[in-house]
């Protein structure tokens, strides 16, 4: 027998569109109703399978781990094309404005004119899961706009090879073309081995670190690269704070999107996908718990772990979480 | 009639609306305004390095930027103030409000020369000097109006209302007035008025050594003697930042 799947997708599809679903006896987990508990038992450590291989989650299907990165892949691939259209739908048409907002609560970028060396110096940044370039093209605009700095670079790394194409046909169209300042390599976020440790000021993921097999070691990974003083720096989708919105936006997640997937993109399996994983992503104080164990100090909390740690967006639709690499660490 | 009726009512409780803390030995030390996070190590190195940009470059990123340098953090390392500005702002506050209790001191009851104790108005007044004092130590008073702007921005202003209550409080619980009556709220909300119009009255204060902003502080205590409350000063001075927020934008290029 192969590596175990527990076919959840197709139940859930079965919950969504009928209530009293007769399936429901049979399937252990039911879908809407226990994700936080899939969220909780899951997502920190891969389970062995029934037969002892290695499993992880695709979506809300478990799945053997070393399948999941081709899956992720295949996913991507299949909508890079569609890619705004399905990020428009998934966030209420206004992840621009949080990638928007994003970028400019980072602040990134180096004035030449209060820099402390003669030589302008600007900040090396990595924007993770950067596919499409849409973040590394913001931070550039800000950085050069706002800083007057014209030496900031931003390496995009994906995994995803037509993303990353797609990244390249778009900065063709930007100002960063052949500035040397944009660059694109494929890596897998959990292995980052082109990047030398203590090298980067500002390390982005958005929208992506839900995707990946092992959040915990990509976190780790973004620690080693980064300089001590670093930011880490991450835009996800998250949990909605208002418990009737929250369900009101699971409806339109969980049954438009794949619908209006089939129909704009001709894959409702891929949207299905990322309507799940986005439903099965860590909740923000856990996330904020995996940052903080990773050695990144939190910002806005004090010493006790008061405060929060992380900015909702939209009601937390989405939640922008931050760490900074400990000098001397 | 009802109005006729109730208009007594009304008088005789407004002891009852106007309620003091239900502790009887509540102190000014009050739990309605908890005190922010305490800041982490390494945000408070780098506010307390950027504090000291502040005279050249003012409440601004700039000083957040140099500031985290000096500390020996990145240009980018000033994400870890998630509140930017205000929270250096709120740091010079914070720290301005419990440096009091070592920079002013009182000697001790009976023991003072002539067997007097200080009053508590005259506790008050030194107080509120003192801390008056700390701007100009610091060297703010120059960029004051910035900082006046920045706390009126509106995610600001209840955290600054809130920073503001908690001086009044910290005064009266220095000058050792721990009573509690009906007019806890009253002086509470004429000792933020006072300092808070004496604060915007220093920003603009030439004289030599800041002599007019002490008489101003001597006049509006008369009044409060005179007149009773002064809440109408938190007002003025909200209305004032308002101005300065107006005034920095305008400065800035912001067509208002
Ligand atoms: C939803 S897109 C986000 C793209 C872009 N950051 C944005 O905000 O528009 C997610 C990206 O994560 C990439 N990805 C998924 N797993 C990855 C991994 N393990 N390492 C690096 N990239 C990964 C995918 O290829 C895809 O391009």
């Amino acid at each position: 027998m192969n590596a175990p799947r527990i076919a959840l997708r197709s139940f859930s599809r079965a919950q969504l569109t009928s209530k009293s679903s007769l399936l429901g006896a049979r399937i252990p987990y039911r879908c809407l109703s226990c994700s936080t508990r899939l969220a909780q038992t899951h997502q920190f450590s891969a389970q062995n399978g029934a037969d002892g291989a290695r499993t992880t989650h695709f979506g809300f299907e478990t799945i053997s781990e070393d399948s999941k990165d081709d899956r992720v892949g295949a996913v991507f691939s299949s909508v890079a094309a569609s890619y705004d259209t399905m990020n428009d739908f998934m966030s209420l048409y206004i992840h621009r404005l949080w990638k928007d907002h994003f970028v400019r609560s980072l602040n990134p970028g180096i004035n030449p004119l209060t820099s402390s060396s003669s030589e302008p110096q600007g900040m090396n940044i990595l924007d993770i899961a950067g596919g499409t370039g849409d973040i590394a093209f913001r931070l550039l605009d800000h950085a050069t706009t706002i800083h007057n700095d014209q030496t900031t670079r931003v390496t995009v790394a994906d995994i995803n090879p037509d993303m990353l194409a797609e990244g390249r046909k778009r900065s063709l169209e930007t100002p960063y073309a052949s500035t040397g300042r944009l660059n694109f390599i494929e890596t897998n976020a959990e292995k980052l081995d082109a990047i030398p440790s203590d090298s980067v000021d500002l390390y982005t993921v958005a929208f992506g670190i839900r995707n990946f097999t092992h959040k915990d070691t990509a976190i780790r990974e973004a620690f080693r690269v980064l300089k001590p003083g670093g930011i880490f720096a991450c835009l996800e989708f998250s949990k909605v704070q208002n418990q009737l919105f929250d369900a009101v936006y699971k409806r339109w997640s969980f049954s438009a999107i794949p619908l209006i997937g089939q129909i704009v993109a001709g894959d409702r399996d891929s949207y299905q996908y990322l309507v799940e994983s986005i439903e099965k992503f860590p909740s923000q104080t856990e996330f904020r718990d995996m940052i903080r164990d990773a050695g990144f100090v939190i910002p806005g909390e004090g010493p006790d772990g008061e405060g929060y740690g992380w900015e909702n967006l939209s009601g937390g639709i989405a939640a922008i979480h931050k760490g900074m690499k400990p000098i001397g660490a | 009639m009802a109005t006729c009726c109730r208009r007594p009512f009304l008088l005789s409780s407004t002891s009852s609306i106007r309620k003091p803390p239900r502790a009887p030995r509540r102190s000014y030390q009050s739990s309605t305004h908890p005190p922010p996070p305490p800041y982490t190590p390494e945000a408070s190195s780098i506010l307390s390095s950027s504090l000291r940009h502040v005279p050249q470059h003012g409440f601004t990123q700039t000083s957040l930027t140099l500031g985290a340098r000096d500390a020996g953090f990145l240009d980018i390392s000033t994400n870890l103030l998630p509140r930017g500005v205000f929270e250096l702002v709120n740091y010079h506050l914070m720290n301005q409000r419990l440096a009091l209790k070592d920079t002013v001191q009182f000697p001790e009851e009976g023991k003072e020369a002539g067997g007097k104790k200080t009053g508590v108005g005259k506790k008050v007044r030194a107080l509120l000097l003192a801390r008056l004092r700390g701007n100009i130590d610091a060297g703010v008073v120059g960029r004051w109006q910035e900082a006046l702007a920045v706390m009126a921005l509106p995610t600001n202003i209840r955290p600054s209302l809130a920073e503001l209550a908690r001086l009044s409080d910290e005064m009266w619980f220095l000058a050792g007035d721990v009573s509690v009556d009906t007019s806890w709220y009253t002086k509470r909300a004429s000792l933020s008025g006072i300092y808070a119009a004496a604060e915007v009255f220093q920003t603009q204060d030439e004289s030599p050594n800041y002599k007019d902003t002490e008489h101003f502080v001597d006049a509006r205590l008369d009044e409060v003697q005179q007149v009773g409350s002064t809440v109408g000063q938190v007002a003025e001075w909200l209305d004032f930042t308002g101005h300065a927020a107006v005034n920095v934008l305008r400065s800035k290029g912001v067509r208002i």
